[in-house]
């Protein structure tokens, strides 16, 4: 007769109030499980989307170049930078940056220009994907143009419109153009939205005469490799430049992400608290009353840990059923959510945290420690939960114990 | 023979001021191995206190109290638990087995707390159960079994171990005078044929008779010790 067999026992002595914290237990542990796995999943999402869409996980620009934007800061060699980062198999977009008008028709309005090459953008990132109308950019420069949703909407401009562009070129001439939006982007966070004008990187370098000015290049290794060491090796290959993360680039959505996840260890805490009291309080009464039996057990010479070893490990058998049972109920709801997802439209619409655009459609997202964390914490609340039932049981007087009507 | 039980002007008192109780008074007693003695007296007369004190289960207020050589004053609770587990058994009133527990499981209860490996547990149990006769009736729980068996598992539980000293607190108390007698019988036999001492507590006049010493306790005082001659 060993421990966990007496506890399993023992458990089912009291059938209803047993199946009661198994209940309570199982339901709070499946809740956890999915609950990290729709926070872990938003997480997941903001990281990607942060990431994923435009900004990267590094971006390297010329010193000072992000305190002003001014179109002379440039970054010193950037060929030797895209070619260390093809050699580590990172990828890379070059961009160019410059501000002017746009208008179409009587419409017009100030656009940041983004001098782009096609292929680079498309292979490195996602925005190439993300086109509410039209395409994205040829290959080839063909004065193209694609606008950000608002942007094209304060234009009044379609796929297929004309667009004079007016800009202050590098060399100090006025740029003069007539473009043709080719596309407009969905919603890609504020900045674009509503004053992105992607051109193709050609095109930029003729409109505002800007040589082989590179303002910033991004890098993406899509969770290849960590932040810290994309920075690192972004760091050796431009040591004179000025090497930013995305947390540093995107605070809002950093700070986001580190609330999130102290707001996801505060309510786990608040439910695996609740579950350690249901599994404290049954443990309790059914120390309370087995106090004769426990003063029995002592008489024969049960030592006080031998009692609580005893005590411990039937709520250990308890918390390891409601978890399993728990941990395949959370498993399959936050399957569920993966594959399904929960459409936040209905209550939100779309909407952008810190500049950066959210699927409304919210998925969790299941891994190892969406798992592991609630289950591991759940098993050892219970542990601390039955030390105090397993001090009293095993403190307890063998004679008062004996007797206790 | 061997003194498994010396107790010198042991007294124990309950409570305090005007509530203070005396339940033992300057208790002498020596209790040797193999001996089959009853202790009589009325309900309140100290009894259980005593068996209590023996068994480690209590301490005394005053006096001196060994037990297989050893003093229980100088045990702290755990060395008491060991000594309780290793060295004495114990049969209460109320059979107090674990309703969980199968007869064989309950008996085997204190080889377990011993270590013993459990292949070699199990056969000193199912031995020790044929004993008692309550062979094939192993896997009952107590639920399952009359009350005579009950006590019948309660003394295989106290005997398995072999230990120096039983004691048994009216163990036929709570079974009809039938069964008591049958009880009482593979006690006298187990003492007979194994050496089992006993020490035991009761006021059925019966059980008196089938002691071989009888103490007579009033009042926290052993009045009468001596050869029975009921």
């Amino acid at each position: 007769m060993n421990s966990l067999r007496y506890g399993w026992r023992n458990l089912w002595r009291n059938t209803r109030r047993t199946l009661i914290t198994l209940t309570a237990v199982t339901l709070s542990t499946a809740i956890l499980i999915t609950s990290y796995a729709l926070m872990d999943g938003l997480l997941v999402h903001a990281v990607s989307s942060a990431t994923n869409l435009v900004v990267g996980e590094v971006q390297i620009h010329a010193p000072r170049y992000l305190a002003d934007r001014s179109i002379y800061r440039a970054l010193a060699d950037p060929a030797r930078i895209l070619r260390g980062a093809r050699e580590k198999k990172i990828r890379a977009a070059p961009r160019r940056y410059g501000y002017g008008l746009v208008a179409v028709g009587t419409k017009s309005a100030g656009a940041l220009f983004w001098g782009v090459d096609p292929e680079l953008e498309r292979t490195t990132f996602d925005l190439a994907g993300h086109m509410a109308k039209g395409q994205f950019l040829a290959e080839m420069p063909s004065r193209g143009m694609i606008l950000g949703r608002k942007l094209a909407r304060s234009l009044q401009a379609e796929v297929g419109s004309e667009i004079v562009v007016v800009v202050q070129a590098a060399d100090g001439s006025l740029g003069n153009e007539l473009f043709t939006v080719t596309g407009i982007f969905k919603a890609a966070g504020d900045a674009i939205d509503r004053n992105a004008a992607l051109i193709h990187a050609a095109d930029f370098t003729e409109l505002f005469v800007s040589g082989d000015r590179i303002h910033e290049i991004a890098l993406n290794s899509r969770g290849q490799m960590s932040t810290q060491d994309l920075a690192t090796l972004a760091a050796d290959l431009a040591s004179k430049e000025e090497v930013k993360t995305w947390q540093q680039l995107l605070p809002a959505v950093s700070d986001m992400v580190n609330l999130f996840d102290v707001f996801i260890w505060i309510f786990g805490l608040i439910f695996i608290l609740a579950a350690g009291m249901g599994v404290m309080n049954t443990m309790l009464m059914a120390t309370y009353e087995r106090i004769p039996e426990f003063g029995i057990i002592k008489a024969l010479g049960a030592t006080p840990w031998r009692i609580i070893r005893d005590v411990a490990t039937e709520a250990l058998a308890l918390a390891a059923l409601a978890t399993l049972l728990g941990t395949a109920l959370g498993l399959a709801g936050s399957y569920y959510l993966q594959e399904v997802g929960l459409d936040t439209s209905l209550f939100a619409g779309s909407y952008s945290v810190g500049g950066v655009a959210f699927d409304p459609i919210w998925r969790a997202a299941i891994g190892l420690k969406v798992v592991l964390v609630p289950v591991v914490l759940m098993v050892i609340i219970s542990l601390v939960a039955s030390l105090y039932p397993a001090g009293l049981a095993a403190r307890l007087d063998p004679v008062k114990a004996i007797h206790r009507p | 023979m061997k003194t498994i039980v010396r107790l010198q002007n042991v007294t124990k008192d309950y409570g305090q001021g005007q509530a203070l109780t005396h339940a033992l008074r300057g208790v002498n007693l020596e209790i040797e191995s193999g001996e089959f003695t009853a202790m009589a007296g009325p309900s309140g007369s100290g009894k259980s206190t005593l068996l209590n004190i023996i068994g480690g289960l209590d301490r005394p207020t005053s006096g001196k109290v060994e037990v297989d050589g050893r003093e229980i004053d100088s045990l702290s609770n755990t060395d008491l638990g060991v000594l309780r587990r290793d060295r004495l058994g114990f049969i209460f009133q109320n059979y107090n087995l674990i309703p969980v527990l199968t007869a064989l499981e309950n008996a085997e209860y204190v080889l377990m707390l011993q270590g013993m490996p459990t292949g070699a547990r199990r056969d000193r149990v199912r031995e020790v159960l044929q004993e008692v006769g309550l062979e094939g009736l192993e896997n009952r729980y107590p639920r399952q079994l009359s009350g005579g068996q009950q006590q019948r598992v309660a003394i295989a539980r106290a005997i398995v171990s072999e230990p120096a000293l039983v004691l048994a607190d009216e163990p036929t108390a709570n079974v009809d005078s039938k069964t008591g007698l049958a009880l009482l019988d593979l006690m006298h036999r187990l003492n007979e044929e194994k050496g089992v001492t006993f020490f035991f507590s009761t006021h059925e006049e019966a059980v008196m008779k089938a002691a071989r010493r009888l103490l007579q306790l009033e009042d926290g005082v052993i009045c009468n010790d001596g050869p029975n001659h009921m």
